[in-house]
């Protein structure tokens, strides 16, 4: 990646963690969209896993801040997310709007299940409706949003020509 | 190639190692020591991301809120526009209370039903009638002054002419005694008859603008004391033995609801001090308030001390008790109270004609300044008869 692609990466990933946290507790919705995830996603597939693990693990930790009852729960899941996405990126990384929203899909829906094992604070049915209910509805949302900010914003992400 | 690679990812295998340990010993942290990592990186580096998140967090508690505030808001514009109808009505209101409690006795509150139609602006229909006590020539009054005179009586609701009516006359004087008049509407105004005209004042007798002008008691149908209007300017007519002043009426009929009628019974007691104690005395100490100086004090002070003065001179003479000593019980309306403490009438002297032609001419019963013995006016230098030294 260039200087030029790497400033534009830079842009939409404040972007998205500037959106996280004005759109999304200005929507209030029960199943929120994540931008975070989708920050880490997009910024994951264009570097490599050790730098997607550290992006993940500073992202967590932003994340389990606000929630300090949680701290590191956050961490371990974006790392672990951030890393597998850099990783797969040469299965996911394609231009294709229905895979990409997979891959939102997927990232998101992951880093909830790691997310909510590690924190321990929910259990039992209330785990599982979590889990198998609210998570996988977050995640069609952050993939749908996914794709959507991703349409908008294909100016910015797009490789410039060499 | 191959060894770069597998370089490569043992790097990237050992920095995800690095984290995840990392995130494992933050998670492990007691909550004694996990609150102020988090609140640190929240004060420091993170204090942007919490303001945003804040501020959004207001911004939708505001969206969620905005139907309820609206309807909120408008229940209270609606409130608000009440309010001020409220205001008004509670001010007349008190303002009767008031007046009311200064008469004491001999008067038949009544509403005022205003017509819409030409005629109505010089006629009322008031919501008392004989049933209640009320009868021909009855006065109506209203807390700022006189209204107008009932014309037509029922049993339960009866008609009056308003000072506006161009056959509407009152005996009127100044509260001094030094002027006499009569007023009536002045219809010669190109502003209809919002005005009033004093006629017939006697040329050696002359009125300054803003001399408060009442009726005099002359002619039987309207008691003495009641205020008429303000002097505004003398105006030229063809009349050249006498003076015709421009009056500003105490009351606008278009803005009395609630009035008073009075029963004939109360007549003959006057209405003296009624208006003048309360606005002479008000004016006084508002000057004081608003002035603030100790000489502006000292002479609004005595200037009210010189009115009560003159106030209750006028009272002896005319027979009443002192300012602020009750004549009558204040619950007893029907003027028996009153027939039983009023002393006997004095035979009053052959006097020239009342210029009010109302019916039947009836003497006064008051004695005018300028006929009063000397002995009975008390000076305005001196210390004010007050109500307690009668105890």
């Amino acid at each position: 990646m260039n200087m030029g692609g790497a400033i534009r990466a830079i842009i939409s990933f404040l972007i998205f963690v500037v959106l996280h946290y004005t759109l999304r507790p200005l929507l209030g919705w029960r199943a929120p969209m994540d931008f975070l995830i989708l920050a880490l996603l997009l910024a994951s597939v264009r570097v490599r896993p050790a730098t997607a693990a550290v992006l993940g693990f500073v992202l967590g930790l932003i994340s389990d801040s606000l929630a300090p009852g949680a701290l590191g729960a956050g961490a371990i899941a974006m790392t672990i997310v951030g890393f597998g996405a850099s990783y797969l990126k040469a299965v996911f990384f394609a231009d294709n709007l229905v895979l990409n929203a997979f891959f939102f899909f997927l990232g998101k829906w992951v880093f909830d299940i790691l997310y909510f094992i590690g924190e321990q604070r929910v259990h039992g049915v209330e785990l599982l409706q979590q889990l198998l209910l609210w998570s996988p509805l977050s995640a069609a949302v952050t993939a749908a949003v996914g794709v959507l900010l991703l349409f908008l914003m294909r100016p910015l992400l797009e490789p410039s020509p060499a | 190639m191959a060894r770069a690679l597998r370089s490569n990812t043992r790097f990237d295998l050992i920095v995800l190692a690095s984290c995840f340990v990392l995130a494992l010993a933050a998670r492990a942290l007691p909550d004694s020591m996990r609150e102020p990592v988090a609140t640190g990186m929240r004060r420091t580096f993170l204090a942007p991301l919490v303001m945003l998140q804040e501020r959004a967090e207001r911004g939708r508690q505001s969206l969620l809120q905005a139907d309820a505030k609206q309807s909120h808001l408008d229940s209270l514009s609606l409130a608000s526009m009440r309010a001020g109808e409220l205001e008004v009505e509670n001010d007349r209101l008190r303002k009767l209370i008031g007046i009311g409690s200064r008469i004491r006795y001999g008067f038949i509150p009544a509403e005022a039903l205003h017509g819409r139609g030409v005629r109505d602006e010089t006629t009322v229909i008031l919501s008392a009638g004989s049933r209640a006590g009320v009868s021909r020539l009855s006065p109506v009054i209203a807390p700022e002054g006189l209204v107008g005179v009932v014309d037509q009586v029922d049993p339960t609701m009866s008609h009056a002419m308003l000072w506006t009516h161009p056959d509407f006359r009152v005996s009127a004087m100044s509260p001094d005694g030094t002027a006499f008049g009569i007023a009536q509407a002045h219809l010669s105004s190109d502003i209809g008859s919002t005005l009033m005209e004093l006629r017939g004042v006697p040329f050696r007798a002359t009125l300054k603008p803003g001399a408060v002008i009442v009726s005099s008691g002359w002619g039987g149908v309207w008691p003495r004391g009641i205020p008429i209007g303000t002097v505004l300017q003398e105006i030229k007519t063809s009349e050249g033995w006498a003076r015709t002043y421009l009056l500003r009426p105490a009351v606008n009929p278009a803005d009395a609801y609630s009035v008073m009628i009075l029963r004939r019974e109360r007549l003959a007691k006057g209405l003296d001090g009624v208006w003048q104690n309360a606005t002479q005395v008000d004016q006084a100490v508002q000057r004081i308030v608003v002035s603030g100086d100790s000489a502006a004090k000292a002479a609004a002070l005595a200037e009210a001390a010189a009115r009560r003065a003159v106030q209750d001179s006028m009272a002896r003479a005319n027979g009443a008790p002192p300012l602020g000593v009750p004549a009558v019980s204040p619950v007893d309306t029907t003027g028996r109270a009153a027939r039983a403490v009023a002393p006997a009438p004095r035979p009053a002297p052959e006097r020239r004609p009342t210029p009010v032609d109302t019916g039947t001419p009836v003497r006064r019963d008051t004695i005018r300044r300028d006929t009063v013995r000397r002995d009975t006016i008390i000076r305005t230098d001196t210390i004010p008869l007050r109500p307690e030294a009668h105890r």
